[in-house]
């Protein structure tokens, strides 16, 4: 009786944890999802409603039909997919170099460091730099300031990140690669590249939710409605006479989806990406 | 393709792993680079595939300088100890792979591939992955991918020392066949001596960097040019008496032995086989305490010792001896080798 007791005890803690913290992680989630779906008069019923309201698409029609959140949504995609092609890109090619090619003066690792050590400043002192700059160059309130800002952002992460995955990479193969009569270039499109796959979707995935979730430089570099992205567009709903409350939940809960269905669709690379190198084999 | 190497040298900072390398290798011949883990070897091959600098000197295949000509325009196939299969293809594209570089057409790669699977014996392993096969079979298919393309030569980076012994001497035999049947220029690179003797046409042995002795296996074996190369080739390993020659008798603290031979300090070198065992003395042998004897089957390795002299001796299988029984050697002087005798401060050798 006492065993049995205590095995209950024992298996019932963990899942008391786990809820604890699901509870904690999707009730604002929860809370905003509802709000999107109630009401202006159920959204601020006391006590709450918490579970029976009557669901309406207003704020959803409100805000991608009558105001111009799908600009903003478009806008946040183009901006988040071109900026962490370009950071894979340039990022993957500088990871490589660095891992394979001997620079003198062991440049390799100091210049690796410089790298890492601009993420090491807090991202607002450049705010102003960066905003003067891109005024100069006539760049505010386009896609393109942003593209540029996010890959310089992602840049370091991603060096770093591919490092790691390429210096797992035996040598070996890439030598076989090149006395097979391959390219440095082609060896590594066709014998490395495949092999660090889930190292790549992995760092593609946090470039992505860095650029989709980014407010700071958005806010700062645009403005306008044709450039706005949606963090930027869903805060802006916060007006000196009201809160959209409605509004902003309908744009949240669109914005999480993208990042949500990428996110578990890459699970598999994720993990395995994550956890490379952790375990030989 | 003939291959020469012209007074190579390289360095890696102030190290110098390979100095002063030539070596002048046949169209055709199959040449192992043998030598201790660290001799440079494996550097050498590197160097000739292009993965690896020359620091100075030069290095030709078929009378071209190759020192600047990258990697892939080399053409040659190369076995890596890894054998370095990429994972992520399968066996039939593995093979294919330096065809596919190459850019040839579909069918013709298609019938290459078969064509050297059926050689090596790996037509059903085709649709396999690397990671399916066993240690001999990615070695097989290792083979294939270097010899489906018809390369200058083969350079050959320890290929079966991740195998286990049986199918070592198995895969072997077979190198040897294959380099028959193919007649390409094959540089072989091991630390092993018995794959050096079976399979070159020519060793060559390298020590810290610098060629020890390049010739033909039996030579190396019956006429080693200097102790190391003596020392190094032959299982078990040569026996080393110091002492030195006065009026025609050998002498050291424990044996004197009649040879003809010029005066001075000299280090004796006896084969095991040279060395015969009796159990009952006969004339011109000497007294020996037996240390241990091992068994092999075929044959009984006796170690000896006289004094503080240690011996190897090979006898008979059916040799039998208590440990420290009394047993009477014959050496044979006419097949010992002189070496200058070894200082007690040279600790290089």
């Amino acid at each position: 009786m006492r065993d049995r007791r205590r095995g209950i005890f024992k298996r019932g803690l963990p899942v008391l944890a786990l809820g604890v913290a699901l509870l904690a992680a999707l009730a604002p989630v929860y809370w905003m999802i509802t709000i999107s779906l109630k009401t202006e008069v159920d959204e601020f019923a006391s006590p709450p409603k918490w579970f029976v309201f009557t669901p309406t698409l207003q704020h959803y029609y409100d805000a991608f039909v009558t105001r111009s959140f799908g600009q903003y949504l478009l806008t946040s995609a183009i901006v988040a997919l071109v900026s962490t092609a370009c950071a894979l890109v340039i990022g993957t090619l500088a990871a490589y170099a660095l891992t394979r090619f001997h620079l003198p003066y062991n440049l390799g690792r100091k210049l690796s460091l410089w790298i890492l050590s601009t993420r090491m400043f807090p991202a607002i002192v450049t705010a102003v730099p960066l905003f003067l700059m891109m005024r100069d160059l006539r760049l505010l309130n386009t896609k393109a300031a942003l593209i540029v800002v996010y890959t310089a952002f992602n840049l370091p992460f991603v060096v770093w990140m591919m490092r790691g995955f390429f210096a797992e990479v035996p040598r070996d193969l890439e030598e076989a690669a090149l006395v097979d009569g391959d390219s440095r270039l082609g060896a590594l499109v066709r014998v490395v590249l495949p092999l660090v796959t889930p190292g790549l979707a992995a760092t593609a995935v946090f470039c992505l939710i860095v650029c989709w979730n980014e407010f700071l430089f958005a806010l700062v570099l645009t403005q306008t409605d044709a450039a706005m992205t949606l963090p930027v567009g869903i805060a802006g709903r916060v007006t000196q006479y009201e809160i959209k409350w409605g509004v902003m939940s309908a744009a949240g809960a669109v914005a999480m989806m993208p990042i949500l269905v990428f996110a578990l669709a890459m699970q598999r690379y994720l993990v395995r990406g994550l956890s490379l190198g952790a375990v030989k084999g | 393709m003939p291959i020469r190497f012209q007074n190579v040298t390289k360095k890696f900072g102030d190290l110098s792993v390979v100095e002063d390398l030539s070596l002048e290798i046949d169209d055709g011949e199959f040449v192992v680079l043998l030598g201790p883990s660290g001799c440079g070897k494996t550097t050498t091959l590197r160097m000739l595939a292009g993965l690896e600098s020359v620091t100075s000197g030069d290095i030709y295949i078929n009378d071209e300088l190759v020192n600047d000509v990258p990697t892939q325009q080399r053409d040659l196939a190369m076995v890596f100890q890894s054998y370095a299969l990429y994972p992520h293809m399968s066996i039939a594209e593995n093979i294919a792979y330096p065809l596919r570089v190459r850019k040839l057409d579909h069918n013709e790669r298609d019938k290459r591939v078969r064509r050297v699977a059926a050689m090596l014996e790996i037509e059903p392993l085709l649709d396999r992955k690397p990671r399916q096969l066993s240690g001999g079979e990615r070695q097989r298919v290792a083979l294939a991918r270097a010899i489906v393309r018809e390369p200058r030569a083969y350079l050959m980076d320890e290929p079966l020392s991740n195998l286990d012994a049986r199918l070592r001497v198995q895969m072997r035999g077979e190198l040897k066949r294959l380099q028959h049947q193919l007649g390409t220029t094959t540089i072989y690179v091991t630390h092993d001596q018995a794959e050096a003797m079976t399979l070159a046409s020519r060793v060559a042995v390298m020590k810290k960097g610098r060629l020890q002795q390049f010739d033909t296996p039996l030579n190396i074996y019956n006429h080693p040019a200097n102790r190391f190369v003596a020392e190094f080739v032959g299982s078990p390993s040569m026996n080393f008496i110091d002492g030195k020659i006065e009026r025609g008798m050998f002498v050291s603290e424990e044996i004197r032995l009649a040879v003809d031979r010029p005066d001075g300090n000299v280090s004796m070198g006896i084969r095991p086989e040279h060395i015969h065992v009796f159990t009952q003395p006969q004339d011109g042998t000497i007294p020996a305490k037996v240390y241990v004897t091992e068994l092999m089957g075929n044959e009984t390795f006796v170690f000896l010792s006289i004094g503080a002299q240690k011996l190897i001796a090979r006898a008979a299988a059916d040799f039998r001896a208590e440990e420290e029984s009394t047993v009477w050697l014959r050496i044979e002087t006419d097949k010992a080798h002189f070496f200058p005798k070894r200082q007690s401060t040279d600790y290089t050798e």
